[in-house]
C-alpha cells in the first residue's frame, strides 16, 4: 500500500526548525525518494511557504488562520485533518516534539489511523523505534490504512537544499470553531544559566550519582578545566539537587561544548537531544549497555563514584 | 471534583530485561522488580494535591495489565488514593497503546470524571501518547507537559502551564472535564502514611476485565524486538578502574583539553 506522504511543519519564533528539513529526509526515504507534500499552519505564513517550496521543491499546504499564530492542540488538529483526512492512504510525520506528541495522538485517532511515536528510521514500510531506556528495538508495522508519526529530532539528517524547482503553494483558510481550551499567556523560562550555555567543557551529571554528596566530585572534575561548567540530566533537577539553569536536553538547555563529560546518565532520548552538537562525548556508567554508550564516542563501563575520585587522584599528579 | 489518575507499572530497571526468542517479546526474568512509573508518581501526588485543596475530591486510581499490577495499585492507595481500579488483561506481549486508551476511556466514559490526570510518559516504552489518545477518544480537551495546575473553584476550570522546549511555558486555561498528562518536577511524590498503608491492606481493588470493556481494534503490531545496532556504539575503554583513569587522562592532554 502506497501512502501519500505529508509532514507537518515546525515554526520556531518564525523560522522553520532543522527537524521539519529533518521530516523531508525522512519522508523521502520512506518514500523512495519522492517528496512529501508541507502542512505549514500559523498566521502570516507566506515567506515561510516560499521558503520551504524554493528549499525543498515539496508541494506546501499554506494552512492559515488568526486563530493559528500560536499552537493549540484542537485548532491545529482541525486545520491539519481538513487537508489529510479525505486523503485514503495517508502517512502523516510530525517531529517528536512537544507540539507534535501533543498533536499526534489525537490526529490519528481522527483518522483512524495508526499512531507510532519516537520513531528513530524506517526499514521498507516497518517503523523502529527505541523501547526500555534504549536497550532495545522495537519494529512496528501499520495495519490502519493511514499512519501518523512523530519522528525523533538528531534521527535524519536534515534534507539539502538542491537544485529544483520551487513546490506549487496551495493556501487554505482554516475555520476557527470555538475550543474548550484558551491560551492565556506564554512565559519564558525561569532558569536559564548562560555558564552551561558557553562552557567548553561540560561534565554533567544523571541519576547515577546515587547521593547529593556525590555531586562534589562532579564539581570537582568540572573544575580541572579552564572554561568548563557542572550540567544535569532533569531527574537531578526535578530532585532539587542541582538548578534548573544547568538542565541539558529537551526541556532544558541545547548545548555545544567541545567536550561532554556524561557521569552517570543512562541517555534518555531528551537528555541525548540536548548535546547533539557536542563534538567529543565521553560517558561513565555501570551499566555496559546504557543508552549513552551508544551516542559516545568513548565509553568507561565503572561506578562514577569509585572511578572520578581515581581520576582525580591521577589528574592531581599533573 | 472526581479524578482518575491513570498508572503504569514498569520494571524497576532495564537490566533484568531479556528477549524471548520465540515470543519475539521482552520477557521479565524472576529477578525483575517492578514498580510505579516515575511520571504517574508525579501525576498521582498532583491529585492528592487537588484533594486537599478542595476537600470535596476524590482520587481513583486506575491500572491497566496482568494481576502483578495490582501491587503498584496498592502503592498508589498507600499514597492516598481513595481506591484502586484494575483493568485486567492477560497479555504480556507488546500491547499497544490504542488498546491501553481505548480500555481507560471505555472504563471512564460513564462514570463523570472531571479530570484524568497521567503521567507524561512510561520510562519503559516512552511513547508519549497514552493521555493524549483517552483525550482523544472521549473527545475531551488536553494539555500535556503539564508542570502547573490550578483549580479555578470560582468558575470550574483548570488553569495549566505546560512545558515546551527550552523550558519555555504555555499558560492554558481549559474547560472541565479534561485531561493532562504531567511533566515530571511539577511536585514532590510523598511516601505513603501509616494510616493509608493500613487501610490499603484491606480494601479491595475494583476488578475489570478488559473483554467487558469497549477496546478499538488494534491499528499497528510489534514485528519483532531487537538488540540494537552495536556497531553505532563508541569505542569501550578496557583495563582496570586506575588504566582507564590514566587512559581517559591521556586523552584530556592528547585533545588540549589539560594544559
Amino acid at each position: 500500500m502506497d501512502r501519500e506522504a505529508f509532514i507537518v511543519a515546525e515554526l520556531q519564533q518564525g523560522r522553520i526548525t532543522q527537524e521539519t528539513l529533518e521530516l523531508v529526509s525522512f519522508a523521502r526515504g520512506y518514500a523512495g525518494g519522492r517528496l512529501p507534500a508541507v502542512l505549514l499552519t500559523g498566521r502570516n505564513i507566506g515567506e515561510q511557504a516560499a521558503e520551504l517550496s524554493e528549499k525543498t521543491g515539496c508541494a506546501i499546504y499554506q494552512i492559515q488562520g488568526d486563530h493559528l499564530e500560536v499552537y493549540s492542540l484542537e485548532a491545529y488538529c482541525a486545520a491539519i485533518a481538513e487537508v489529510v483526512s479525505e486523503r485514503p492512504s495517508a502517512l502523516v510525520i510530525l517531529p517528536h516534539s512537544s507540539m507534535g506528541s501533543d498533536l499526534a495522538p489525537r490526529l490519528a485517532v481522527k483518522m483512524e489511523a495508526a499512531c507510532i511515536t519516537a520513531v528513530e528510521t524506517v526499514q521498507g514500510k516497518t517503523f523502529i523505534r527505541s523501547v526500555c531506556s534504549g536497550r532495545y528495538t522495537a519494529e512496528i508495522v501499520p495495519i490502519a490504512q493511514s499512519v501518523v508519526i512523530t519522528v525523533l529530532p538528531g534521527a535524519c539528517p536534515p534534507h539539502t537544499p538542491e537544485s529544483c524547482p520551487p513546490g506549487p503553494i496551495t493556501k487554505v483558510q482554516a475555520t476557527p470553531r470555538p475550543g474548550r481550551t484558551r491560551i492565556l499567556g506564554i512565559k519564558e523560562p525561569l532558569h536559564r544559566d548562560s555558564a552551561v550555555k558557553e562552557a567548553e567543557v561540560i561534565v554533567s551529571a544523571g541519576r547515577g550519582v546515587g547521593k547529593k554528596e556525590n555531586l562534589s566530585l562532579i564539581r570537582e572534575l568540572a573544575a580541572f578545566f579552564p572554561h568548563s561548567a557542572v550540567g544535569a540530566s532533569r531527574p537531578l533537577c526535578d530532585m532539587g539537587w542541582l538548578e534548573y539553569g544547568r538542565q541539558i536536553g529537551s526541556t532544558g538547555q541545547t548545548v555545544t561544548p567541545k567536550l561532554y563529560i556524561a557521569c552517570g546518565i543512562s541517555g534518555a532520548i531528551q537528555h541525548v537531544a540536548g548535546i547533539r552538537g557536542a563534538q567529543l562525548v565521553v560517558a561513565i556508567n555501570t551499566d555496559p549497555e546504557a543508552a549513552i554508550f551508544r551516542i559516545s564516542h568513548f565509553c568507561i563501563v565503572e561506578d562514577l563514584t569509585t572511578f572520578i575520585p581515581v581520576l582525580l587522584e591521577e589528574l592531581k599528579k599533573g | 471534583m472526581k479524578i482518575l489518575v491513570c498508572i503504569k507499572q514498569v520494571p524497576d530497571s532495564s537490566e533484568t530485561l531479556e528477549l524471548n526468542p520465540s515470543t519475539g517479546w521482552i520477557t521479565y526474568n524472576p529477578f525483575t522488580v517492578f514498580r510505579m512509573n516515575r511520571f504517574d508518581e508525579y501525576a498521582l501526588e498532583e491529585a492528592l494535591q487537588l484533594r486537599e485543596q478542595d476537600p470535596g475530591t476524590s482520587v481513583h486510581a486506575l491500572s491497566v495489565g496482568p494481576e502483578r499490577v495490582s501491587s503498584t495499585l496498592r502503592r498508589a492507595m498507600e499514597m492516598g488514593s481513595d481506591c484502586g481500579v484494575h483493568l485486567l488483561m492477560q497479555q504480556d506481549e507488546y500491547i499497544s497503546p490504542v488498546t491501553v486508551a481505548s480500555a481507560i476511556a471505555s472504563y471512564a466514559r460513564t462514570r463523570g470524571y472531571d479530570l484524568i490526570i497521567t503521567g507524561v510518559m512510561a520510562e519503559d516504552d516512552m511513547a508519549c501518547m497514552t493521555g493524549q489518545l483517552v483525550a482523544a477518544i472521549l473527545d475531551l480537551p488536553s494539555a500535556t507537559s503539564v508542570i502547573r495546575v490550578d483549580h479555578r473553584t470560582h468558575d470550574g476550570s483548570l488553569e495549566v502551564d505546560r512545558e515546551i522546549e527550552g523550558g519555555t511555558r504555555i499558560s492554558l486555561l481549559m474547560d472541565l472535564p479534561a485531561v493532562i498528562t504531567v511533566q515530571s518536577g511539577i511536585n514532590i511524590p510523598r511516601y505513603p502514611s501509616l494510616s493509608n498503608v493500613l487501610r490499603a491492606r484491606s480494601q479491595p481493588l475494583e476488578l475489570v476485565r478488559i473483554e467487558d470493556l469497549d477496546i478499538v481494534p488494534v491499528r499497528e503490531s510489534c514485528s519483532g524486538v531487537k538488540s540494537p545496532d552495536s556497531s553505532i556504539q563508541g569505542v569501550y575503554i578496557d583495563g582496570t578502574l586506575r588504566e582507564k583513569a590514566l587512559w581517559l587522562k591521556e586523552l584530556l592532554h592528547e585533545r588540549a583539553f589539560l594544559p
